[in-house]
């Protein structure tokens, strides 16, 4: 097995090297996002004297900061390729081989990770150089972060190809990836941090995934949020990680005796 | 110019025929607008649970503006989009030269030829939320009333003229996907006014990529936030960029090349 990956990495690396300025590019667009909406909070912070609830602009900023490192670490973006694979039958020579498709998306994820860190980092940093950035992370919270940003991945990779698996089926997996792109919108983080959700959303979003994946573990990074809390909401993402990979196991079971390619 | 009127009329009917082909996509993609647009709503109700006031914009102030930004967006998705990627799609396959042969300006014949028609449902929403802001805001004057259909013309020239200037860059760098991919994200920031932005990215959006200006000043203007000057400048300020962007276009069809030429 660790030959096999081996092999993957090198060959995804020498792929992805011939694309080096597009890599940058598609980063940026992650990027863009949470800046506009740490604008946002700075506004409405400002316009009620610096402060709303726990966060004050420096703490907005420190937020959506790792937010962004968060959302480049946990984010997998293979079950939109998966529609295009299955409609096009193009998934047919993958299912032959000897090895399961989904190590392949493993392996192009982790590289994309990898090449992409080090020009983030330095876009993070001029964002931090703008709005000033406030961490309060401590040794126990970056202890921490690890395994959370890990069981955070995790979420987000397994529910991706749950969803990417239901293409079998439908092989229209856009209607059913945008309503989950938006419940991402909504609960995951991005708009507010989960603190700061309204009464109703604030436990709607405790009860969804979406939350778990990047909320929680940038929570962790910038030190948000105390260490009980912190175990507690971990077990959250430890149940979602279990939860998903059942689903995914049983959906790609019965998913692949549904498939067959045009011509088969 | 009454034949391009009928022309548009002939290319949309058919991009209409063959939408309605795919009923139920159909039905799917509007249904995601619909909920896109709630959300995007939601987000900025959460917003305004926190404040009266965001920057200066009040909430019907900033609904108009969210709603300015829908009309914008869907104006460049439901045309610009799919004809620019089409353009690009020619450049690269060499297949222009059908559309430089036909009798028509080829300007017109490129950047205004594709439509979806599934994007009309954004324009619709994008007036709707327009409608709930005013109706939170005084009475519109005469000025506001005239002036924000000008302004709203000005922003859609304005985002014509910068994607056609991006890919016109096609006929040297043949793909440039990725710098439109780069609009579309900037694209994203048009939904706040543009002042709360910091320095740099208030910069880029209001002269790299004027989006900010193109759904700002709209709404500024029915909000009653824009005095005459500066609509006049705006106005001014899009039939140069709209001159020097066809300008642009014609110096790189001249190093069109076709594909067995």
């Amino acid at each position: 097995m660790i030959r096999t990956y081996r092999a993957l990495l090198v060959a995804q690396l020498q792929a992805v090297s011939q694309y080096r300025v597009q890599s940058v590019l598609w980063m940026l667009l992650e990027i863009i996002r949470p800046v506009i909406f740490l604008a946002a909070w700075v506004a409405v912070a400002n316009s009620q004297g610096g402060q709303i609830g726990a966060y004050d602009v420096r703490d907005f900023a420190g937020y959506y900061i790792s937010l962004t490192l968060v959302l480049q670490l946990v984010f997998s973006w293979n079950a939109y390729d998966f529609e295009y694979e299955v409609r096009l039958g193009r998934l047919s020579p993958k299912l032959v081989r000897p090895l399961h498709p989904i190590h392949y998306a493993v392996v192009e994820n982790f590289v994309w990770k990898v090449t992409t860190f080090i020009p983030l980092v330095i876009c993070l940093a001029v964002v931090i150089l703008t709005f000033d950035a406030r961490f309060r992370t401590t040794p126990a919270h970056l202890l921490l972060f690890v395994p959370s940003v890990l069981l955070g991945a995790a979420i987000s990779f397994l529910s991706g190809w749950v969803l990417a698996t239901t293409a079998f089926w439908t092989t229209r997996v856009h209607a059913v990836s945008t309503l989950w792109d938006r419940g991402l919108f909504i609960f995951a983080g991005m708009i507010a941090p989960l603190a700061l959700l309204p009464g109703p959303l604030q436990a709607i979003a405790l009860v969804l995934p979406f939350g778990y994946m990047l909320g929680v573990p940038a929570e962790i990074l910038r030190g948000g949020i105390d260490v009980p809390t912190a175990l507690l909401l971990m077990v959250g993402q430890a149940i979602w990680v279990v939860f998903f990979y059942i689903a995914f196991h049983r959906v790609w079971r019965a998913g692949v005796r549904q498939y067959s390619a045009v011509g088969a | 110019m009454i034949r391009y009127v009928r022309l548009l009329r002939l290319f949309y009917r058919t991009e209409l025929q063959y939408e309605f082909e795919y009923r139920l996509n159909l039905i799917l993609e509007i249904l995601q607008t619909i909920v896109v647009t709630a959300t995007t709503v939601g987000a900025v109700l959460v917003l305004f649970s926190y404040t009266t006031v965001l920057n200066g914009w009040d909430l019907g102030a900033m609904l108009v503006l969210l709603g300015c930004f829908y009309l914008v967006q869907g104006f460049s998705e439901l045309v610009l989009q799919p004809s620019f990627e089409k353009f690009m799609e020619h450049v690269r396959l060499g297949t222009l030269d059908f559309a430089l042969l036909k009798p028509a300006s080829a300007q017109f014949l490129v950047t205004l030829r594709h439509f979806r028609g599934v994007q009309i449902t954004q324009l619709i929403l994008g007036g709707i939320v327009v409608a709930v802001g005013l109706s939170r805001l005084p009475a519109v004057g005469i000025f506001e009333a005239v002036g924000f259909p000008i302004a709203l013309l000005c922003g859609f020239t304005l985002v014509y003229a910068i994607l056609l200037a991006l890919s016109t860059l096609a006929f040297w760098f043949v793909r440039v996907d990725n710098l439109m991919a780069i609009y579309w994200a900037f694209m994203d920031a048009g939904r706040f006014p543009v002042d709360v932005y910091p320095g740099w990215l208030r910069v880029t959006l209001s002269s790299v990529v004027p989006i900010g200006i193109a759904v700002t000043v709209p709404a500024q203007v029915i909000a009653g936030r824009l005095d005459p000057l500066g609509l006049g400048v705006l106005i001014l300020g899009t039939v140069a960029a709209f001159v020097l962007a066809s300008r642009f276009w014609h110096i790189g069809l001249r190093s069109y090349t076709g594909a067995s030429a």
